[in-house]
């Protein structure tokens, strides 16, 4: 069952699998000796709960990953992902601020608090993606106008819970 | 102010169970995934026994959001990452229990004027 359960997390995108992996197997090793102690029913019961989650799990994590870059990515430029990753997060800053924008106008504070924070993270994500990157200036980002870029899905979803209600028809 | 509330609470989208469990469990303080695992099932009294596969898509997006942040633990030998709440994820959590909350009240409200009919 372990080595099943090895083979079948490469159903996972690979970022998914780079972060959690090792992780899971560790908790699926743990989880799987309890369900084994107690008995067979149990742990077939487990199995198929397992292998079920993972088949889910698999499938959302596709569907939240980043779309794969079109364009072979050539040897000495940047990664295609971590343009993805930096336009991404400067989405997330302008969202953020035009939802703060809008939660004031609005007299909504407690709403606007939250942005606010939401938006002190984001640049920080942005800084380190940026440090990580060697981004700083981001001068290449000039050849990728921001309202080009391809959107992630998840970039997508965001954008659509926050226009306003009268929007969504 | 009470006004704001309302709006918030009217605003904020329900939270899958995954998603309130993990952060209910996290709320006292930081776990591990197996341990989350546990704490999960005995909070919902044994209703709920959450898959790896569930657990980390949950986690993922999590993550994702800030609601939650990953540690190294330092004290155990084999789980050696952690997760905690976010002052973000603490708010997110506090606006879904005020949301049920505010259901829970409305219920037993109704339930109340129905049985004195």
């Amino acid at each position: 069952m372990r080595r099943a359960y090895k083979f079948m997390l490469l159903l996972y995108p690979r970022g998914h699998r780079d972060q959690f992996a090792e992780e899971m197997m560790r908790v699926f090793e743990e989880a799987s000796a309890e369900s084994r102690a107690q008995g067979r029913a149990w742990y077939v019961r487990f199995a198929f709960a397992e292998i079920a989650g993972l088949i889910g799990g698999a499938a959302g994590a596709w569907l939240a990953s980043e779309p794969v870059p079109a364009v072979p990515v050539t040897s000495g430029s940047r990664s295609r992902n971590t343009q993805h990753e930096l336009i991404e997060a400067q989405q997330r800053i302008d969202e953020n601020i035009a939802g703060m924008v809008h939660a004031i106008a609005n007299h909504q504070f407690e709403r606007a608090r939250l942005l606010s924070e939401q938006e002190r993270q984001a640049r920080e994500h942005l800084r380190v993606l940026q440090e990580n990157s060697g981004a700083q200036n981001m001068e290449w980002m000039v050849s990728f106008p921001r309202q080009f870029a391809p959107e992630t899905r998840a970039a997508t979803l965001r954008r659509r819970a926050r226009r306003p209600a009268f929007l969504h028809v | 102010m009470r006004h704001v509330v309302t709006q918030n609470i009217r605003e904020a989208k329900p939270l899958t169970e995954p998603v309130l469990l993990i952060l209910t469990s996290l709320a006292a303080h930081p776990r591990h995934g197996y341990a989350l695992i546990k704490d999960i099932e005995s909070l919902s009294g044994g209703r709920v026994r959450m898959s790896t596969g569930t657990l980390f898509g949950a986690l993922r997006r999590l993550l994702e959001d800030g609601w939650i942040e990953r540690f190294e633990l330092e004290d155990t030998a084999r789980q050696k990452q952690g997760y905690r709440l976010t002052a973000q994820g603490r708010g997110a959590l506090q606006l879904e229990l005020d949301r049920m909350k505010h259901l829970t009240r409305a219920g037993f409200a109704r339930l109340r004027a129905r049985e004195a009919i």
